[in-house]
């Protein structure tokens, strides 16, 4: 057989790149099935509940539609004018920064300093305190609004007494139905309620911190606070990342306990991103509490369908945000470490 | 007047229309069936909305149950304010109930019978069950699309929010009349003499005024009684059909209500978290005697007698004087329950939905469990009704005129859709008692820029679809508000 015929026979039995490709993946596939099994229904849920009314949702921001039989007032891109223009969209939308500004910083902050306290080994009952702490995360903000909403409005006036008799107001408050309070009472409420994850994921974070860099600190003269500035911070810094970013995403989500305490009233002096959203693409108004103004809005899927992509976007950007923090923060720390073994070689 | 009124149909009364209804037809309950077999057996799946009127409705499946031991109803009552979204949801997903009350929130009625969601009851009613109804029961583009009957009223028409006044909040501040009766406020001064007397006797411990607007706008209801009083017979919805024209900026009635509700609020005479308690809450409370005065309707009347508490009086049509310059209206047509087209079995549907609507139900209806008037006027006879607050509701029938409707003018008008504007009066009213709007003027003059711009829009979208439809029939220049507007239509349909 000549070289050339070689050649020729070689290169047809030859599996081309591609081939060869998907012949390895489905190959991996394969020798990975339970692994794709048991991720299925995830993906599937995802799927379902995620993605498809993602897209779904953006056909229909080109209608105006009430949600009611298939949408065929076409209206083109006249819903996302609207919501540029929306000043309603706009202070809801600026409620929900004012919510995350607060929310993020103080929560994070007394989470920190609780789990600090909690992580002290000396501190007898510390798991007792620790689940005391996260009760209110593990209940519906829901059933935490509608307690709330109780206590705020139909027994508001024995708070209002007694802060009165210790002349702390001069006057009584609507908590719920001032526009000058309401949303403050959400955020404090918001605080209260999703304190325990931070407070568990800054305990984890702790526990990770190797006991040996407090000793190696103590046995080099620091004090607390220069331990707690030097090895606690930094030992924090990945993890605490994480916590900052799902704390925004989370505040900038906010729905239930606006919707249930409140529903975004008195007129919409609390109203959040998605309860707006909410409320134009289901219609009814300002549910429990909080004066609503009880918007009779009309449903209207469109708008709401157009405002809540929009939202999507913005979110979107900041998760972008995080991830690339995230991976800067993994650059640096790999530099770092590489630093730190280049240092030692030496 | 009274005759003219109690014969007209209630269609009147936004919010909570629904919160007051009445019964049905068939001299015979379960009769007046064209078609029957004399079977109709079965489940009959039955939405509605009444809470204060549980009672009533769980006597009359009861009844019915007795009367047609075949057929089982299956009650589900659903929130109010969740109806509309509940109800829409079940007619997307074909699991709507056989029998409902009508919602048209979100969807039109005209609309509803053409998506084929309704049962039209001719084939099963026949000629002796309508003319038990009075005249002007049914009545095309209301009630009837196409010569087709779809729905009825169960009440006729009343004042349908009044003013109610706690006996003894009145009387601990010294509010009586020389043989010790309660002064009832006549004019809006009255009012404000009334909240102030009663907050400073109190030193601030009872309130004048009280209302729950968390559920949903309530200050509309104060608007209402107020400036209908005051010669503005387009009330809370605002349209004049003097004119056809929205006026809510231009009629000073409005900015003056809403400015002396302000001042009754600056001056401490309200309850103070008003504005984030429930209506059912506020109910409550005034019940209690935390305030002396609230608005409300019939349906308030029945929980409150649950209570054992009867100690209270009721007034409507409050205006600047004693002497109303506009009216309450009435409307020929009417809805309320209505029968699913997909209803499993029609003729069970039917002898349920016969029995709402007879002249029996309805007498039990206004008689025993005074939930509000019949549209059967025999049913509403005062000398038969012994608890006082009811009675002194079904005298405000004298409050009550037949008005105008463009849909009477024009039935295309029916199929005019306006699209709701955002923010709506209600809001607007929540939004200048919160502090939020500071230019009540500018609010409500914009407010019926969107309103009449959303009627022409409406107006010119029917008018692309073919209907013949203009402003010109929203508008009844010869119409005089303190005068019953003769109906152009004929008294009863042709079967």
């Amino acid at each position: 057989m000549s070289t050339q015929a070689t050649e020729r026979t070689s290169r047809l039995h030859r599996p081309t790149p591609t081939r060869r490709r998907r012949r390895s993946r489905w190959q991996n596939v394969k020798e990975n099935r339970w692994s794709y099994f048991y991720i299925a229904p995830f993906v599937i849920l995802v799927a379902v509940f995620t993605i498809y009314p993602i897209i779904a949702s953006l056909g229909y921001t080109l209608y105006q539609w009430n949600g009611i039989g298939s949408p065929t007032a076409y209206v083109g891109l006249e819903n996302f004018r609207k919501v540029l223009h929306d000043h309603i969209f706009w202070r809801s939308f600026g409620h929900t920064f004012l919510y995350t500004a607060v929310l993020v910083p103080v929560q994070l902050f007394l989470a920190l300093v609780l789990a600090l306290v909690l992580n002290n080994k000396r501190m007898r009952f510390s798991t007792f305190y620790r689940s005391v702490y996260f009760i209110p995360a593990v209940i519906s903000p829901a059933i935490i609004a509608v307690v709330f909403q109780l206590l705020f409005s139909n027994f508001g006036q024995n708070i209002d007494s007694k802060l009165m008799s210790m002349h702390l107001m001069h006057k009584p408050v609507d908590w719920l139905g001032d526009p000058h309070v309401v949303l403050w009472v959400i955020i404090g409420i918001g605080i209260w309620n999703t304190l325990g994850y931070n407070l568990v994921y800054f305990l984890a974070g702790l526990q990770t911190i190797p006991e040996d860099l407090y000793e190696a600190a103590t046995i080099d003269g620091a004090g607390v606070r220069q331990q707690f500035w030097h090895v606690t911070i930094p030992g924090l810094r990945e993890i605490g990342m994480i916590i900052l970013f799902l704390a925004i995403l989370g505040s900038l989500q906010v729905f239930d306990l606006v919707q249930v305490l409140t529903g975004g009233g008195p007129f919409y002096a609390s109203s959040v991103v998605n309860t707006y959203i909410y409320q134009e693409a289901f219609g009814g108004g300002f549910s429990a509490a909080g004066g609503g103004g009880g918007a009779s809005v009309q449903p209207n899927v469109g708008f709401a369908s157009a405002a809540s992509f929009f939202y999507g976007l913005i979110l979107l950007v900041i998760t972008g945000g995080q991830a690339l923090a995230m991976a800067y923060m993994r650059k640096r720390r790999r530099e770092m470490n590489a630093a730190a073994i280049e240092e030692a070689r030496l | 007047m009274q005759a003219v009124a109690a014969a007209s149909a209630a269609a009147a009364g936004p919010a909570l229309a629904g919160c007051r209804a009445a019964p049905a037809s068939s001299g015979n309950p379960g009769g007046g069936n064209k078609k029957s077999s004399g079977g109709g057996a079965g489940k009959v799946v039955y939405w509605d909305w009444y809470v204060s009127q549980s009672p009533w409705v769980k006597n009359e499946v009861n009844l019915f149950q007795a009367a047609n031991p075949k057929i089982q109803v299956n009650r589900t009552v659903n929130a109010t304010g969740a109806y509309d979204k509940l109800f829409n949801l079940a007619q997307r997903s074909h699991n709507a109930p056989d029998v409902f009350m009508i919602t048209t929130t979100t969807v039109p009625l005209n609309d509803q019978v053409q998506k084929g969601w309704l049962l039209p009851v001719n084939q099963y009613a026949d000629s002796a069950w309508v003319h038990q109804f009075p005249e002007y029961t049914f009545a095309e583009g209301s009630n009837v699309f196409n010569g087709k009957i779809y729905t009825a009223p169960i009440s006729s028409t009343s004042a349908w929010v009044q003013l109610y006044i706690n006996t003894k909040v009145f009387k601990d501040a010294g509010l009586t009349n020389g043989d010790g009766s309660v002064k009832i406020p006549k004019t809006w001064d009255d009012i404000t003499h009334a909240a102030e007397q009663i907050t400073k006797k109190s030193n601030g411990s009872v309130y004048g005024l009280g209302f729950g607007n968390s559920s949903f706008d309530i200050l509309p209801w104060w608007v209402e009684i107020m400036v209908r009083g005051a010669g503005s017979p387009g009330g809370n919805g605002g349209q004049d059909l003097r004119t056809g024209k929205y006026t809510f900026g231009s009629d000073r009635n409005y900015k003056d209500v809403l400015d002396l509700i302000m001042e009754w609020k600056s001056k401490g005479y309200f309850y103070p978290s008003s504005l984030s308690i429930s209506d059912e809450i506020a109910r409550a409370y005034f019940e209690r005697g935390k305030f002396g005065m609230t608005v409300g309707g019939v349906w308030n009347q029945p929980e409150w007698t649950d209570h054992k508490f009867t100690d209270y009086t009721l007034t409507s049509l409050i205006g600047p004087q004693e002497k109303p310059k506009s009216y309450f209206y009435s409307q020929p047509g009417g809805t309320l329950f209505a029968i699913n087209a997909n209803a499993k079995d029609p003729e069970a549907a039917f002898k349920w939905f016969s029995w709402l609507y007879s002249p029996e139900a309805g007498k039990r209806w206004v008689q025993k469990f005074n939930e509000d008037l019949s549209i059967f006027p025999a049913d509403d006879d005062p000398s038969k009704i012994s608890f006082k607050p009811f009675g002194e509701y079904v005298a405000l029938r004298d409050l009550v005129l037949p008005g105008p409707q463009p849909w009477i003018k024009n039935p295309h008008t029916s199929q005019v859709v306006v699209n709701p504007v955002t923010p709506n009066f209600g809001n607007i009213t929540t939004g200048i008692y919160s502090g939020q709007i500071k230019d009540t003027g500018k609010a409500l003059t914009d407010l019926d820029g969107k309103m009449q711009q959303a009627l022409e829009t409406g107006i010119k979208q029917a008018q692309g679809k073919g209907l013949k439809v203009s402003l010109s029939d929203y508008a009844f220049s010869d119409w005089d508000p303190t005068k019953a507007y003769k109906w152009p239509i004929p008294k009863y349909p042709s079967l």
